[in-house]
């Protein structure tokens, strides 16, 4: 992830990524010709997904909780995704509730829809054993926003 | 639309929750969880599959409103545990669920657990009408 832009007041965030070709990641995926795979694209889908969940629920619900990815809704490859590749994400609050926030999300390559899918995000209470999980992620999104 | 065709209707979307095969029956006096098996995301998946086929909206706390009706805020729960009052509105309205279910101490935000599919059809059938109503 290169950049991140959340507006709650819009109940949407924004974010691009560059993803490279020589990863060890996609080695096998596929040797000579690298593809993204769905289920990393989903993944970078979540973690725009959590931060805008997590600052929606804080700053509208007045609730302050650790947005997981509980469940992936409806999703669509639409298009192969060959590496390297720049992506554009966004998300959207589709239905909030204090236990989980629904985002429909949506990834595009030069602007060509290339993923989509609901992801609902369950809203749960922190303790002290994700202290260290928590501050690296905030340092990692402070990082991002500073970017954008 | 009757109640009959809201169950079939219903009924697909339970089947479609849980992967079951068109050949399983799926009865009014099932309980999610304790006959069907539901776990919280099971409902919270059903939930998304009804409000988007019968395009109704149910908020959370659907449950815990419709059973307080008119009843207090302070007399239907305290510290969202149910008061006796609270707990007695509850089985008024899930009153297919058998009431050695309900225990004595019931926390709010457990009350679809005690729901029967037979109280969703109901659920679901009243925001139905409610849309009529406000169309």
């Amino acid at each position: 992830m290169r950049s991140i832009c959340i507006d709650v007041e819009k109940r949407r965030a924004s974010a691009e990524a560059f993803i490279p070709a020589d990863h060890p990641l996609f080695a096998d995926h596929f040797p000579g010709s690298p593809l993204l795979p769905g289920s990393l694209m989903l993944e970078l889908a979540a973690q725009l997904s959590g931060p805008l969940a997590e600052e929606f629920a804080k700053t509208q619900v007045g609730i302050e909780r650790w947005a997981i990815l509980g469940m992936v809704r409806d999703a669509r490859f639409l298009q192969p995704v060959f590496l390297p590749a720049h992506l554009e994400l966004s998300a959207e609050i589709a239905r909030a509730d204090s236990f989980a926030i629904k985002t429909n999300v949506m990834v595009a390559v030069n602007g060509d829809r290339v993923m989509q899918a609901q992801l609902v995000m369950m809203m749960i209470e922190t303790s002290a054993e994700w202290a260290q999980a928590i501050e690296a992620r905030n340092n990692r999104l402070a990082r991002w926003k500073d970017a954008s | 639309m009757s109640s009959r065709d809201t169950h079939a209707e219903v009924a697909i979307l339970v089947r479609q929750t849980l992967a079951l095969p068109e050949s399983e029956p799926i009865l009014p006096q099932q309980l999610f969880f304790y006959d069907l098996g539901f776990t919280s995301m099971d409902l919270l998946d059903l939930l998304f599959r009804l409000e988007q086929h019968f395009q109704i909206e149910i908020p959370e706390g659907t449950i815990y409103h419709l059973a307080r009706g008119d009843l207090a805020e302070a007399q239907f729960a305290e510290d969202a545990v149910l008061t006796e009052a609270g707990r007695a509105r509850l089985m008024k309205l899930l009153y297919d669920t058998p009431p050695e279910l309900f225990p004595a101490r019931i926390h709010a935000t457990t009350l679809p657990r005690f729901c029967t599919v037979g109280a969703i059809v109901r659920l679901v059938d009243h925001k139905l009408a409610e849309r009529t109503c406000s169309n």
